[in-house]
């Protein structure tokens, strides 16, 4: 579903990510771990076509895009695959301006020219698989964080994506808060949705992956499913960071 | 004070072309304050260039030596404007500059999670700002542009050197018909000052409607 060819991201002379190859297939959860700075957020940014690779390859579900291409060619090949790809950022990044459901449907209004009636009770549905019905009409200033998240999660939904990459979606969340944007995802994940995930809940990537991506310095140092990494981690890295969050 | 009450219909007039001049200077303002803000935030570097020269030179000359050069100037190149439109010319091509800053500013004070969040459902950097960027941009940018068309309001008395007939020109030919000073000039000041009273509690309205709205 997602593959990536020797992935190389740098901003002015830095590189930030350095021969990436990650493959994610259809119903898998990857979840990506790794010391901050490490390059999670530029490689998920990568996977959806926020940011462009300086070097190698990304595709998915067919949709290719390298440096070789045209700048038109490109911003075609993004656009599409921005659509086939559902975001979730640390800091929600609601519309302000929108209500609940407005944030959930303008894409549907916007980018798919659905009919409004239909964008709402699609959009409805979606606010109630999230939990967050009765908060239809809220604007996002009214609502907690772990609902403005969970509203975030349903617009992403709403354009049916293939794959839904989440970045630190519980980071910016109060403790108590927490759970409710986990127990969305599990559900997702119940649902067969492909999903990356970028998150520091070492218990939800131990019960919730397929495989742990754990990356240091801008590389993949290792990668392998959850009990292996987080019972007998193959590098020394991987065993430095498991052991600096057992400390707190 | 009998003078300016028999003169009132003719200061009234003044009036007209006072706002005309305000609301017509004030529109072609906004297009192209708005057009010079995509210019400068999205366009390529010619086009950046120009945008940056064109606020540079107008916010760095005054308004009255640019309303001269549009009626007077214009003319050793063949383009004669009548008062009226020159006047018009003149303001919309000052308050474009002005508006421009305004906007650029309101545009970039929209954080980028915005703009990605709208990129990342599959939205054009067009619809993105359209449906995204702008409506939180125009309320960070309602309170400067008030500022801005109440100045445009009483700038245009600089018109009247340009024998536009408005607000101050009424009171000049007045005052030159009658040899008293005092009473036109306190009559359009007062009138001046009504206006931009008024304008300012309608945009005090619109600025409290748009912060209830989240
Ligand atoms: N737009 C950018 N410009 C310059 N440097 C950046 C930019 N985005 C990220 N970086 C740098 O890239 C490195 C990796 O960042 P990031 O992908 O956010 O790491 P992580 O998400 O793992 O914490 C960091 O050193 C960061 O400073
Ligand atoms: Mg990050």
């Amino acid at each position: 579903m997602i593959r990536t060819n020797g992935l190389s991201k740098a901003f002015q002379s830095v590189e930030v990510l350095k021969n990436i190859d990650l493959q994610v297939a259809a119903n898998e959860i990857v979840i990506l771990l790794g010391p901050s700075g490490s390059g999670k957020s530029t490689l998920l940014r990568c996977l959806n076509g926020l940011e462009e690779p300086s070097a190698g390859s990304v595709e998915l579900n067919g949709i290719r895009i390298e440096p070789a291409m045209t700048k038109k060619q490109k911003l075609s090949n993004f656009r599409e695959i921005r659509r086939q790809t559902g975001m979730v950022f640390q800091q929600f990044n609601l519309y302000p301006h929108k209500t609940a459901l407005g944030n959930v449907i303008e894409s549907l209004l916007v980018v798919k020219k659905m009919a409004k009636a239909e964008a709402v009770k699609t959009g409805e549905q979606l606010l109630e698989r999230v939990g967050l019905a009765d908060k239809r009409d809220a604007y996002p200033s009214r609502l907690s964080g772990g609902q403005q998240q969970r509203v975030a999660i349903a617009r992403a939904l709403a354009m049916k994506p293939a794959v839904m990459l989440f970045d630190e979606p519980t980071s910016a969340l109060d403790p108590e808060l927490v759970g409710e944007v986990l127990d969305v995802m599990r559900q997702l994940a119940k649902e067969g949705m492909t999903m990356v995930v970028v998150t520091h809940e070492m218990k939800f990537a131990r019960q919730a992956a397929n495989r742990i991506v754990f990356m240091d310095g801008g590389v993949i140092v290792e990668e392998g499913s959850p009990e292996r990494f987080f019972t007998e981690p193959q590098t020394e890295r991987a065993r430095k960071f498991l052991n600096q969050l057992g400390e707190h | 004070m009998d003078l300016v009450w028999d003169n009132g219909l003719f200061l009234l007039k003044g009036a007209y072309y006072t706002l005309l001049v305000t609301v017509v200077s004030m529109f072609f303002g906004l297009l192209i304050g708005m057009a010079v803000a995509l210019a400068r935030l999205k366009g390529n570097l010619p086009l950046r260039w120009l945008a940056r020269a064109y606020v540079s030179v107008i916010r760095g000359t005054p308004a009255f030596v640019q309303i001269l050069i549009v009626y007077y100037g214009l003319v050793d190149y063949g383009i004669t404007l009548g008062p009226l439109t020159a006047a018009c010319v003149a303001l919309s091509i000052n308050v474009g500059a002005y508006l421009s800053e305004t906007f650029r500013g309101a545009i970039l004070a929209v954080p980028k999670g915005q703009t990605e969040a709208a990129y990342a459902t599959g939205m054009t950097s067009w619809q993105a700002l359209r449906r995204i960027v702008f409506p939180q941009a125009a309320r960070v940018a309602i309170a400067p542009m008030g500022n801005t068309f109440i100045g445009m309001l009483k700038e245009t008395s600089l018109v009247s050197v340009i024998t536009v007939t408005e607000l101050l020109r009424s009171a000049q030919l007045l005052v030159a018909q009658y040899y008293v000073y005092m009473p036109f000039y306190l009559g359009v000041a007062v009138m001046y000052w009504v206006m931009s009273t008024v304008f300012s509690a309608i945009l005090g309205m619109i600025e409290n409607r748009l912060s209830k709205a989240y």
